[in-house]
C-alpha cells in the first residue's frame, strides 16, 4: 500500500465542510487536508466537541482519511492575516490553537497536523528562538498526533533544510515530522521536488501537492507551473511513504469541484502504469487487441483494492484491475468485443467487463451481461453488476431482486449505484419481508438493510 | 520435502487426492489440459473445461493449500477431430490468462496430417504468447515419434529450453536430452516410468532439465508418485538438494519462464469457508 490522494479543504473555502467532503469522495480522493477555519471546524466554536464527533463520522462514512491544516488566514486575528505566528511577540495565541488542533485531529483519528513557522519582523537569533521554544511547547504538551513542521517561503522556516535543522535542535523528537508542499520546492528549493521528498524521507508526515513557477509563490493547478509531477509522485513511491498527499491550492474556492475534478485527472494520469497508457492506444487503434490485453491486466497493473481501508475486498469500489479494465473498454468504438470478453473472461475479466458498463453501453449487449452475473452466487460478481449500467437500463423488477440478493449475500449497498433515487415501496416491502424472515430465525439483520427500511419510511 | 508436480490432471481426482498430495509435502501442481477419457464434440465443450482449469480447478485445490496452474491446448488426440479443431480459434482468449504457464499438452498421438497442423499452429501461439509449450510424447511408436517431435519444435523457432517433451523412456531421454529440451517423466503404477526406473535415468544423465511428474488422470494412476520418486532418490543415495532441485526448483525453473507463477503460500494455510461461485467445495466451509 502507498500513499493516498487527497484534497485540501482550504480549496473548499465556499462551501459547507460536509458538502465540500462529499464532492472530495466523489471525485475519487480517499482523504482530506482539513483546515480547520471560523467556517470549517471552528476550534474556538461553542460545540467543538459535538462538531468534531460529527466530521469524524462524516469521513467515517465517506471513507476519508484526514490530516489537519492549521494555515487559515484569519482565525486567530480578524485584522492581521496568519497573525499571531510562533515568531510573533506573543505566541500564546498560536500555541494553544496549535493545542486545540492537535486534540481535534486526535478525535478525527488524523494522521498529524501540519503547521508552519511564521513571517518574522524581528531579527533572525530572535525569530529561532522564539520558534524553537514555540515548538518545544507544543511537544512538551504531549500531543496525541505528531506535528508536521511545513517549510512556508517567506517564513521563518522556507527551506526543508531548516526545519531539518530545528528538529535536530530539539533533539529529534519522534512526534516532530516534516509536511512538505511539493510546489513551495519548486518556488524556493534548490533542489527539485523529488529530491525535497527523498531528502525528507521517513520523515514525513503529509504531502501538499500543487504547481509553482520558480520564484512564485502562488499554488497553480497542475501543469500550469513547472513540477514534474510524475517524477514527485514516483519519489513519494520510492521513499515508501504511506501517508496522505493532498492537493492544496487554497485561492481555487470560487471553482473548486472543477479544480478538484481536473487535479484528479492530472494526477491519475501522472500515475498512470505506461503499460495501461499503451495497452489503451492499442486497444483505440485496434479492437481487437482487447481480447489478448484483457486477460494480462492484473499482471501488469496489480489486484488490490482500490479503497482498502473502507473496502478491503473490492466489492464497492472495485480493484487496481477492475478499474484498468473499464478504461480499456472505454477505449473500444463499441459494445460488440463485450459478450466475448465476458463469456471467456476469468472472474477477474468478468467483473472487469461488469465494471466497464456505463449507461450508455448498447443495453442489448450489456443486459444480458448484468443478467449472467446476477444469477451466480459469486459476491464479487454480483457486486459489480449493481453499477450504473444496472441502474440506468435493468427492468424495475431484476434491479430490486439484484438489491435483494446483495442483502442476501452480504454485500454493501455502497456496491449499488442510485441506490436513494430508485428505491421504491415495492422495494422497502421486499426488504422488510427479508428482515422480518431474518429475525423470524433470529439471525441478524444487516445495517444497510435497516438503513434502507429507515429511509423509506422517512 | 516440498514437491511440484508438473502434470497432472486434477479435475479427475478427488478431494481425498489433494489431501494426500498436500499431507505428501505437495505445494503446487500444473495441470495440462487434455482429453477426458471420453471424446469431446464440439469446441463449445473445451470452452467449459478451460473455464474449470482457469478458475474452478484453482480454487478447490486452493481449498486444500496448493497452488494449481495449467496449461492450455488443443490435445493431440482430438486433434483428429473436425468437430473439436475449432477450438484453436478460441485458445488465444486463454492463453493470456493468469495462471496458465504454457501451450500444453501438444504432440501427436497417431501422427496425422490433422495432428501436424494442430501441433505447427499451437508452437506458433507458443511464440506469440511468449509461453513454454509441453509436448505430449506418443504411447505407441514412441521412439520414432519423438524424433518427428524434436524435428517440429526445431522448425516453430520456439527455443529448446522453453519446451518440455513428457512421457519419456529408457529410449527416448538421450535424444531429447541432446535436443536441449527439458525432459519429462510420468511415474505411473504399472507402465510408462517407474520410481527405480526412474531413480536409473536420473543417475545416468542427471538432474538438470529434469521433470518427473505423476500424470494422474481417470485412468489407474497414483497422485503420489512424484513423492515416492523423491523418496527412492534418497533411498539411492541422492541428497535432500537434489531432491528439491528434482521436484521443486526445476519445474519452477520451467513454468517460472511464463511469468505468471504464483507459489507464496496460501493463506493460513487452515481450510477456508470462501466460495467459488457460492460452492464451497468443503461442504459446510470447515467452520
Amino acid at each position: 500500500m502507498t500513499f493516498e490522494l487527497g484534497y485540501g479543504t482550504n480549496g473548499f473555502a465556499n462551501h459547507r465542510l460536509h458538502d465540500a467532503l462529499a464532492v472530495i469522495a466523489d471525485l475519487g480522493y480517499t482523504g482530506v487536508a482539513l483546515t480547520l477555519d471560523h467556517h470549517h471546524l471552528d476550534p474556538y466554536g461553542p460545540n467543538v466537541a459535538a462538531e468534531t464527533e460529527r466530521v469524524a463520522a462524516r469521513l467515517d462514512a465517506l471513507g476519508l482519511r484526514v490530516v489537519v491544516e492549521t494555515g487559515a488566514r484569519y482565525l486567530l486575528d480578524p485584522t492581521r492575516k496568519h497573525h499571531p505566528t510562533l515568531v510573533s511577540d506573543d505566541q500564546d495565541t498560536r500555541v494553544d490553537f496549535l493545542l486545540r488542533a492537535a486534540d481535534i485531529a486526535a478525535d478525527l483519528g488524523a494522521d498529524c497536523v501540519s503547521f508552519w513557522s511564521g513571517v518574522s519582523d524581528v531579527d533572525e537569533a530572535t525569530a529561532w528562538k522564539r520558534l524553537r521554544d514555540g515548538v518545544a511547547r507544543l511537544l512538551d504538551a504531549c500531543p496525541r498526533v505528531p506535528f508536521g513542521l511545513e517549510p512556508e517561503p517567506g517564513m521563518a522556516v522556507q527551506h526543508l533544510t531548516e526545519a531539518l535543522t530545528l528538529r535536530t535542535e530539539l533533539g529529534e523528537p519522534e512526534m516532530l515530522g516534516i509536511t512538505l508542499d511539493v510546489g513551495h520546492c519548486v518556488a524556493v528549493e534548490p533542489d527539485d521536488a523529488a529530491t525535497c521528498v527523498r531528502q525528507a524521507g521517513e520523515l514525513l508526515v503529509n504531502v501538499q501537492l500543487d504547481d509553482m513557477v520558480h520564484g512564485v509563490h502562488e499554488h497553480l493547478e497542475f501543469g500550469a507551473g513547472t513540477l514534474d509531477l510524475a517524477a514527485t509522485l514516483a519519489a513519494l513511491t520510492e521513499v515508501g511513504y504511506t501517508g496522505l498527499a493532498a492537493v492544496e491550492l487554497p485561492r481555487h474556492s470560487h471553482a473548486a469541484p472543477d479544480v478538484a475534478r481536473r487535479s484528479m485527472a492530472a494526477l491519475r494520469a501522472a500515475m498512470d502504469p505506461p503499460w495501461l497508457v499503451e495497452a489503451e492506444a492499442r486497444v483505440r487503434a485496434d479492437a481487437a487487441a482487447i481480447r489478448s490485453l484483457f486477460p494480462a491486466v492484473g499482471r501488469h497493473v496489480g489486484r488490490d483494492a482500490v479503497r482498502p481501508r473502507v473496502d478491503a475486498r473490492g466489492w464497492v469500489h472495485g480493484t487496481a484491475d477492475d478499474l484498468a479494465r473499464a478504461r480499456l473498454i472505454a477505449a473500444l468504438p463499441d459494445a460488440s468485443e463485450l459478450p466475448d470478453l465476458y463469456r471467456y473472461g476469468d472472474d477477474a475479466e468478468k467483473r472487469g467487463v461488469l465494471r466497464g458498463l456505463r449507461p450508455s453501453t448498447d443495453p442489448s449487449v450489456g443486459v444480458p451481461i448484468v443478467q449472467d452475473a446476477l444469477r451466480t452466487n459469486d459476491p464479487r460478481l454480483v457486486a459489480a453488476a449493481m453499477g450504473p449500467f444496472a441502474a440506468a437500463h435493468l427492468d424495475r423488477h431484476a434491479w430490486r431482486h439484484g438489491v435483494l440478493k446483495c442483502l442476501f449475500m452480504g454485500i454493501p449497498l455502497g456496491a449499488v449505484s442510485r441506490l436513494d433515487d430508485l428505491a421504491d415501496a415495492e422495494l422497502a416491502r421486499m426488504v422488510a419481508d427479508f428482515a422480518a424472515e431474518r429475525q423470524a430465525a433470529g439471525r441478524a439483520v444487516p445495517v444497510d438493510a435497516t438503513d434502507l427500511l429507515r429511509k423509506a419510511r422517512a | 520435502m516440498r514437491i511440484f508436480d508438473p502434470h497432472i490432471h486434477m479435475t479427475s481426482r478427488t478431494t481425498d487426492d489433494y489431501e494426500a498430495m498436500y499431507a505428501a509435502g505437495v505445494r503446487a501442481l500444473v495441470e495440462p489440459a487434455f482429453w477426458l477419457g471420453q471424446p469431446r464434440t464440439s469446441a463449445a465443450s473445451f470452452a467449459d473445461y478451460f473455464d474449470a482449469l482457469i478458475g474452478w480447478e484453482r480454487f478447490r485445490a486452493a481449498q486444500f493449500g496448493i497452488r494449481h496452474h495449467c496449461t492450455i491446448a488443443l490435445n493431440p488426440k482430438e486433434a483428429n477431430d473436425p468437430r473439436c479443431t475449432p477450438v484453436l480459434d478460441l485458445l488465444p482468449r486463454y492463453l493470456g490468462k493468469d495462471g496458465v504457464v504454457a501451450v500444453g499438452e501438444v504432440g501427436y498421438d497417431s501422427m496425422t496430417p490433422e495432428e501436424d497442423a494442430a501441433f505447427a499452429r499451437q508452437l506458433e501461439l507458443a511464440v506469440e504468447f511468449e509461453l513454454p509449450a509441453l509436448v505430449h510424447t506418443p504411447h505407441r511408436d514412441k521412439a520414432s515419434g519423438t524424433s518427428r517431435t524434436l524435428a517440429v519444435v526445431r522448425e516453430s523457432g520456439l527455443p529448446p529450453e522453453r519446451v518440455v517433451v513428457d512421457h519419456l523412456n529408457e529410449v527416448t531421454v538421450r535424444e531429447v536430452k541432446d535436443s536441449g529440451c527439458w525432459m519429462g517423466f510420468s511415474i505411473y503404477p504399472d507402465t510408462k516410468m517407474d520410481e527405480d526406473r526412474m531413480v536409473a535415468i536420473l543417475q545416468e544423465y542427471g538432474t538438470d532439465r529434469m521433470l518427473v511428474n505423476s500424470a494422474a488422470d481417470w485412468g489407474r494412476s497414483d497422485p503420489l508418485k512424484t513423492v515416492k520418486t523423491a523418496r527412492a532418490m534418497l533411498a539411492s543415495g541422492f541428497t535432500e538438494s537434489d531432491v528439491d532441485k528434482v521436484l521443486w526448483q526445476n519445474p519452477v525453473e520451467f513454468y517460472g519462464q511464463s511469468g505468471r507463477l504464483v507459489l507464496d503460500d496460501l493463506p493460513g494455510f487452515s481450510p477456508s469457508p470462501e466460495t467459488f461461485s457460492g460452492n464451497s467445495v468443503l461442504r459446510g466451509g470447515g467452520q
